[in-house]
């Protein structure tokens, strides 16, 4: 079995794309196009996740502790409630911190402190809990409320505002990944058809390859890496334009919408860049490997 | 050898191309195809590049049986043949001697042998001042001698001409023609299907009619059937 060079096969993938340098920019422009739209709308779902996960982070379980409670009890329950599963943080608040803390408050206010005479003693002791999964709050819950070490006395927990976020995070994220999948479908069609007139075009010189004996892999290879090389370029410039692009829209949300937290893009180029370069190569391998299928039959 | 037993060749649409075809051509024969349009010359040259499939009968290419060959196996099989068209079909954006060298290329010769070999075919036909000319650059003749160049570059046992001459005038014709009988004397089998009477004539080789879907007459060193 003689060996065909590799070099060969790429040299003429270059020259195809050079003589056919109008259909090579259509589909290098389609291929770009489509990587930016998928680009931006997976940004746009990822940024809106980012900012879930921080109203997320905002969700605390507060436990109050009966004043009855010795100091031991108070000790055992925190380090029950440490051992949960679920739970990522707790911090205790004496009774005193409490205090303390809801004078500062009202610091501001002294006619109001006068009137409302707090006393210390009106306040417990409390943990304050944060959790690390939102969907599993129901359970961690139930598992507070059931504690073998008695003393709880009240619980305070906005599973609510935690179930709110975890379905809208759930629906936004199944919306924007049925939405990926069909653009994704459509920008494979769109570089099919585009990829097919470039070898409908050439559809004599394939001809002629079949006459003088041409293996279907030796027809195929130099269009497969016309594909890689489309996909590639295409990947490469869409990257850049959607630096460019992301750069903007974020400087124009942290100065005009702060309360809106937006991801760097120096912390997901890495992964947009080798999104788009692999889809990119595998769009364009696929695009040119159904283009050349009607031409190969023997 | 190439051997047609009772071939029968049915399109999908119905129309029965050939029927019951029997001829066999020897190692080494020159051999005219003749018959009107429709008569199923195209069909038979189709069966025997393996563009179509025989529907019934047998069609023997030294070993390869084409009736049983598989679709893989096909551009192995098309290695035994040179073809030559009648619209030359060239590269366009190749040179003489890339077209040349591009039918070494796709059986894996390497490059120092095709460097090599292509300059000798070239010479043959008498294009060697030609080498890196492009087809448009070239007349017909020119065009058609650089075909049957490439179609010569493999060392082919059988070369298929259909219609060589017919996009070229008289004199380049007879050239042409003279070219396929000298690679002929050289041994290999030349099948020439053509519709011009007066090289048929001129050349007084094998001439096998076609007419209605079968062979009506079969003459050695015989005229170009009037009749047809």
């Amino acid at each position: 079995m003689r060996r065909y060079s590799l070099t060969y096969f790429i040299g003429q993938s270059f020259k195809g794309l050079w003589r056919n340098g109008v259909m090579s920019l259509a589909s290098i422009t389609v291929l770009m196009s489509c990587l930016l739209v998928m680009g931006s709308f997976s940004l746009l779902l990822a940024n809106i996740n980012y900012n879930m996960e921080e109203i997320g982070l905002l969700n605390e379980i507060v436990v109050f502790i009966d004043e009855n409670s010795t100091d031991e009890q108070v000790a055992a329950i925190g380090t029950e409630i440490k051992g949960l599963d679920n739970v990522s943080g707790v911090r205790f608040i004496s009774r005193e911190e409490a205090h303390e803390s809801e004078m500062a408050k009202l610091a501001d206010h002294p006619n109001l402190l006068q009137r409302m005479s707090l006393d210390k003693e009106i306040y417990r002791h409390s943990y304050v809990i944060t959790y690390s999964d939102n969907s599993r709050v129901s359970t961690l819950q139930y598992q507070l409320e059931h504690l073998e070490n008695k003393g709880v006395s009240k619980i305070i927990c906005r599973t609510d505002l935690a179930e709110t976020i975890e379905s809208l995070k759930s629906g936004i994220t199944m919306i924007f990944i049925w939405f990926l999948a069909i653009l994704m479908v459509v920008s494979i069609f769109v570089i099919i058809n585009t990829i097919k007139l470039a070898v409908f075009a050439r559809r004599q010189e394939i001809s002629i390859m079949r006459y003088v004996g041409a293996t279907n892999w030796f027809i195929t290879l130099p269009f497969v890496f016309e594909g890689i090389f489309i996909g590639l370029l295409a990947g490469g410039i869409g990257y850049l334009l959607q630096w460019y692009l992301y750069t903007y829209v974020y400087n124009i949300i942290i100065t005009d919408y702060n309360m809106i937290s937006v991801m760097a893009y120096a912390d997901i180029s890495h992964y947009v860049i080798a999104a788009f370069l692999a889809i990119g190569v595998v769009t364009g391998i696929i695009g040119s490997s159904i283009s050349l299928r009607k031409y190969l039959h023997a | 050898m190439i051997e047609f037993k009772n071939v029968k060749k049915v399109y999908p649409n119905g129309t029965v191309a050939l029927d019951n075809v029997n001829l066999r051509i020897n190692d080494g024969e020159f051999v005219f195809i003749v018959g009107a349009s429709g008569a199923g010359k195209t069909t038979l040259m189709k069966l025997l590049l393996r563009e179509e499939k025989l529907t019934s009968g047998s069609l023997t290419v030294d070993e390869f049986d084409l009736k049983k060959l598989s679709n893989f196996k096909v551009p192995y099989y098309r290695r035994q043949l040179g073809v030559v068209f009648q619209d030359f079909r060239l590269f366009p954006n190749k040179t003489v001697y890339e077209n040349v060298a591009f039918a070494m290329r796709v059986i894996g010769e390497p490059s120092k042998v095709i460097r090599r070999r292509v300059p000798t075919i070239l010479s043959i036909v008498n294009l060697q001042d030609k080498y890196n000319c492009f087809p448009r650059e070239l007349s017909g003749g020119e065009q058609q001698r650089v075909a049957l160049a490439r179609a010569m570059a493999n060392n082919p046992r059988i070369i298929i001409a259909d219609e060589p001459t017919g996009n070229i005038d008289p004199k380049m014709s007879l050239e042409i023609m003279n070219l396929l009988v000298k690679i002929q004397k050289k041994g290999k089998t030349v099948i020439v299907v053509t519709h011009e009477k007066n090289l048929v004539d001129y050349f007084k080789q094998r001439v096998v009619t076609i007419g209605e879907g079968g062979v009506i007459s079969d003459t050695v060193g015989g005229m170009y059937n009037a009749e047809v």
